[in-house]
């Protein structure tokens, strides 16, 4: 009785020891949960001119972890397992992580830039929601147990519910329950899969030995179906088809730094989900190349062309979006180390084009928050420099040449090229030739904003935020990395190429 | 200096786009002159490209030693691990294909900047534009790497966008959307080819450096490209040593195919059940018979000219149409001899198609731009014939038909232009005797639409003579395309006849009348400035007319370089 309960002392100890090991590794993730304290804590105390005080800590609390996921980085030489197996860092974690602090960073800005800025720093909540949300994409890219899995995507989730809610007016309401009903669904389907996955293998760790073991047991089609069950939720967190309908009445009704932060971080980070998912698993159980290049075609085609009948800028990125995220599965489809590559560097590219064109547009936004295309009217004469970087974003998004954009289709493309090349399996050739063909369709709505802006006539004059200039300067630093992208690739592809990527 | 000389040629004029955007708004009146310096000094320079351009070496199109004027740097590579390594280069240079197109280029440009002198919207970005395009005009001809020359054939889309867009017609934004989609349709199929060329084509001497085989600094001998070749395809050269190109000569030579890859010659790799190597050159033809346009795919054609500015209209059908169908010989036939010669009784069908449907088409015409566009199909389809004979004489008529079209429909939208600028409009039926009211301008009209149809002594014969030589040879020769096709095709000269003098009898002979009676005044004879653009296309056209040699030794070796590798490439 007693050693057993010394012995329990003796495990405990030793967990507790392992516990104080990991915290160096997920000293990032306790910076911020320290900074969301520090911010409720802060509102508080203070009662009037609190946004200096809100700004400083939410970038203190962004710069200090970014140093401390730095300092991961350089020491990171393995992947690591931490709190006994619930998550698993490794370098692309690491990366993933530092471009979330990036795009958390960018979200910041265009808040400050915000016509209507008293509102996201009258109080702390919605910073402290973006930390939420911060942390949530963080635990996501780490994620080696389905319990985990499931547990940072519901944090993902309610803070973006709750982000999309905080305008209380009709259409944010009525967005953020659309998000909920969706967010919900998807998510009970996939902890049902989840269900089964456990019951088939008797663990919820899904990076051991244990789990594949036991998969090779089950018969095909309770396999593929729960499979498809679990999928269903990073599916939907990455916004591809068919969970894809929520997107465009969130996106219209959202406030716009909002929008770009939701637009980015959890898709990127769904994406990482799926991608260790399906690397763990392989191509042994199902055919993934099939399942993911049919919900990639899916969601290029039905993206690109509901995007042409849009008469709202922020609606028509939606659908963007959603094709968006059928371009970032190529790369994963290819199931290839160049793959790998390109989809990361497609991603990167993704997040920095995401954040420029929001943030481009929310300079043209009206007084409700809406961004009509009328709003863009002759304005490319007025303000030729912000007309010139919407141009080159555009043209970044639909992947054309002098940009990033197209470097990253390139590189996608050719790893999916490569990949049929040496298997020969058509869906990898299907989704090669629609994939490459829907730039077309996306060229005609992309350019849109720039054809209202140069080709159409003005019908009223433009109104700026005060010091344009701060703006001219954002939207410059943004736009620069698509332009040196395409002339100079190599640099960060060969990063990306060093970053194993394997559990 | 020669060594860099192409480098200058794509370049001058984008410094002249960059110092008219640094111009402030109050020196307005600047810009159209750096406009015509910048493409003064370009024309200037690619004249010295020409006197430089050595005629005696030998033409082979797949030879990186025989094509002159050479500037190659690496541009990026990019490490793939197991998959070896993929670089691009910056890698211009000129031969027999281009130099001619090079020089039509800088010539058109020239005018097209005299052309604009008279533009008063928004001139900054008119003049910052059309710097642009020329920039990327000119190294599109001069790129000789496939991601350098992609680049710059969808940059030029960008800029001719807007200047349909901003500066054109009544209906210049569905003109302009048309334009662009069109044209982004045969550029994705062309990307998609090029995705499939570049992972399967490598470049020996890199990957000979790159496996220790020999040094970078050294001159790679034929021998030593042979040996890494064979390296390559009995596989002593390890994988993650192959530096894969978008070299687009060495994507001319089967052996610089991987073993593996299925657009090689001897993999014999299938797509959909057809030939790999099929499919792809028929994207790669698609993709450039849309900018040539030919039919079906010219439906953009007639909208963009008539709707686009006359500089812009000028540009679009001397040069752009021009990089279509360079773009076939370079990469479609240069890469998949086999497959052309497969399929060169359809091209050569769709070239005859193109002639008679565009000149009947332009018989019907009532606007005089558009029947000017749809002359243009007519003309290109002359080109398609001549690259479909695969004979020496056929595929020298293409270029020349491409260089002298170049020329000539310069000079017709000039002429509509003219017309256009005095009364805007362009209706044929709104007119009659106008040589009476126009004596001079009735002249160049007269010698503009007789060089187009074809007459002995202007450019167009030569031309359109040797396609028809070589398309009569062909079957004999190499039995490419049926004697029928250029007997049929000769319709298209009467056509073009009819629709030309047509045209004359009903605008400018008999008595003078006009739609409008207040155009009367406003119809004055020809200006110092129109003239200084008309006169110098009628020399060009006279002297291209009478003593074709000028031009024919610049692409003599190449053509036959060229068709030879055709031959050998069929007889494998």
């Amino acid at each position: 009785m007693i050693l057993a309960q010394s012995n329990m002392l003796e495990g405990l100890k030793d967990q507790l020891q392992h516990l104080t090991a990991d915290i160096f590794w997920l000293a990032p993730e306790v910076t911020l949960v320290i900074t969301l304290v520090l911010l409720l804590t802060y509102d508080l105390i203070f009662r009037q001119n609190k946004s200096v005080g809100i700004v400083a800590i939410a970038i203190a609390g962004l710069a200090f972890s970014t140093l401390l996921l730095i300092s991961n980085w350089s020491e990171l030489l393995v992947t690591n397992s931490l709190m006994g197996g619930l998550l698993r860092l490794d370098q692309g974690a690491v990366f993933f992580k530092l471009l979330f602090v990036v795009g958390a960073l960018l979200a910041i800005v265009m808040m400050q830039r915000h016509r209507k800025k008293d509102f996201f720093f009258h109080s702390s909540e919605p910073l402290v929601l973006v930390f939420g949300l911060l942390l949530g994409v963080f635990l996501m890219t780490m994620a080696a147990n389905l319990l985990m899995v499931y547990v940072s995507v519901e944090l993902v989730s309610i803070c973006s519910y709750l982000l999309i809610g905080l305008y209380k007016k009709k259409s944010n309401s009525e967005a953020a329950i659309k998000y909920l009903l969706f967010g919900a669904v998807a998510s009970a389907v996939m902890i049902y899969g989840m269900s089964w996955l456990y019951g088939f293998t008797g663990t919820l760790d899904f990076t051991s030995v244990q789990f594949v073991n036991g998969l090779y047991l089950v018969p095909i089609l309770p396999l593929s179906i729960a499979l498809v069950m679990t999928m269903a939720g990073f599916v939907f967190k990455l916004g591809a088809f068919p969970f894809h309908i929520w997107s465009p009445d969130v996106y219209e009704a959202t406030p716009t730094p909002f929008v770009a932060l939701l637009s980015a971080l959890p898709k990127l980070a769904g994406l990482t989900l799926i991608f260790r998912f399906v690397q763990v698993l392989d191509l042994d159980f199902a055919n993934w190349q099939l399942w993911l290049g049919i919900i990639a075609i899916a969601s290029m085609t039905i993206g690109n062309f509901s995007a042409l009948w849009q008469k709202d800028a922020k609606r028509m990125l939606a659908y963007s979006s959603i094709a968006q995220a059928g371009f970032l599965l190529v790369g994963l489809i290819a199931f290839s180390e160049s793959g790998e590559t390109a989809a990361l560097f497609y991603g990167v590219i993704y997040l920095i084009m995401n954040f420029a064109v929001f943030f481009l547009i929310q300079l043209f936004e009206n007084k409700e928050g809406r961004i009509p295309f009328d709003n863009f009217r002759g304005k490319g004469n007025q303000e030729p420099w912000i007309g010139a970087l919407l141009l080159i974003v555009m043209i970044s998004l639909t992947g054309l040449p002098p940009t990033a954009g197209f470097n990253g289709k390139l590189f996608v493309f050719s790893a999916l090229w490569e990949s049929w090349n040496s298997n020969g399996q058509d869906i990898l050739l299907w989704v090669f030739i629609f994939g490459l063909l829907n730039t077309v369709v996306s060229l005609f709505y992309y350019l849109k904003i720039p054809y209202f802006m140069f080709v159409k006539r003005p019908v009223d004059e433009l109104s700026l935020n005060n010091k344009p200039q701060i703006d001219r300067i954002w939207g410059t630093i943004l736009v620069c990395p698509l332009l040196i992208w395409f002339f100079k690739s190599d640099g960060l592809l060969n990063i990306l190429n060093s970053i194993n990527f394997v559990f | 200096m020669i060594e860099n000389l192409l480098t200058y040629i794509i370049f001058t004029p984008l410094v002249g786009a960059l110092v008219v955007l640094l111009l402030p708004k109050s020196q307005s009146h600047l810009y159209r002159i750096v406009a015509l310096v910048a493409m003064a000094v370009t024309l200037v320079l690619a004249i010295v490209a020409v006197t430089n351009f050595d005629t005696s070496v030998a033409g082979l199109t797949n030879s990186e030693s025989q094509i002159q004027l050479t500037q190659k740097t690496e541009w990026f590579s990019i490490e793939m691990g197991d998959l070896g390594k993929f670089s691009v280069d910056y890698f211009v240079g000129v031969d027999g294909l281009n130099l001619s197109l090079l020089l039509l280029a800088a010539i058109v440009l020239f005018i097209g900047a005299i052309s604009s002198w008279t533009v008063e919207h928004k001139k900054k970005g008119y003049f910052g534009l059309y710097l642009l395009l020329a920039s990327s005009i000119l190294g599109c001809f001069v790129a000789l790497d496939f991601f350098l020359f992609y680049l710059f054939f969808e940059f030029m889309l960008l800029p001719m966008y807007f200047l349909i867009g901003i500066w054109g017609g009544p209906r210049r934004e569905y003109a302009a959307i048309k334009f662009f989609l069109y044209t982004l349709v045969g550029s994705i199929l062309i990307l998609i080819v090029m995705i499939g060329l570049y992972n399967s084509v490598y470049d020996p001497f890199k990957t000979g450096v790159e496996a220790g085989i020999f040094e970078a600094s050294v001159l790679p001998t034929e021998e030593m490209i042979i040996d890494v070749q064979q390296g390559v395809q009995n596989g002593a050269i390890d994988d993650a040593d192959i530096v894969k190109s978008f070299n687009m000569i060495s994507m001319a030579d089967d052996a610089n195919y991987l073993p593996y890859s299925i657009l090689g010659r001897n993999s014999f790799g299938e797509i959909f059940g057809q030939s790999a190597r099929w499919m792809a050159f028929l994207a790669l033809l698609i993709g450039f018979a849309i900018k040539l346009p030919a039919f079906p795919f010219h439906t953009w054609l007639p909208d963009a000219h008539v709707e686009a500015p006359t500089p812009v209209s000028v540009v679009l059908a001397g040069i752009l149409l021009k990089i279509g169908g360079y773009g076939i010989i370079r990469t479609a036939f240069s890469f998949f001899p086999d497959a052309a010669y497969h399929y060169s009784w359809l091209i050569g069908f769709f070239g005859l198609f193109s002639i008679l449907y565009g000149a009947m088409n332009a018989l019907a015409q009532k606007d005089l731009k558009k029947l000017i566009a749809y002359s243009s199909v007519s003309h290109m389809g002359f080109v398609l014939l001549g690259l479909a004979a695969m004979t020496v004489e056929g595929v020298t008529g293409a270029i020349y038909q491409m260089f002298s079209h170049g020329l000539i429909s310069s000079m017709l939208f000039l002429i509509a232009g003219v017309i256009y600028d005095r009364t805007h409009d362009r209706g044929i039926e709104n007119y009659g005797g106008l040589a009476n009211q126009m004596p001079k301008y009735t002249v160049m009209v007269t010698i503009a639409f007789f060089a187009s149809l074809g007459l002995p002594g202007f450019s167009g014969f030569i031309a359109e003579l040797m396609v028809f030589i070589g398309a009569f040879k062909s079957y004999g020769v190499i039995g490419a395309i049926p004697y029928w096709m250029p007997i049929v095709a000769t319709a298209g000269l009467v056509l073009g006849a009819g629709y030309y003098l047509w045209t004359l009898q009903r605008m400018f002979f008999g008595k003078f009348w006009v739609k409008d009676k207040a155009w009367k005044e406003h119809l004055t004879d020809l200006n110092l400035r129109e003239y200084l653009m008309l006169v110098p296309l009628v020399v060009l056209i006279l002297w291209f007319g009478i003593y074709p040699a000028t031009l024919l030794d610049l692409i003599g070796n190449s053509v036959e370089g060229f068709t030879q590798l055709i031959s050998e490439s069929i007889q494998k």
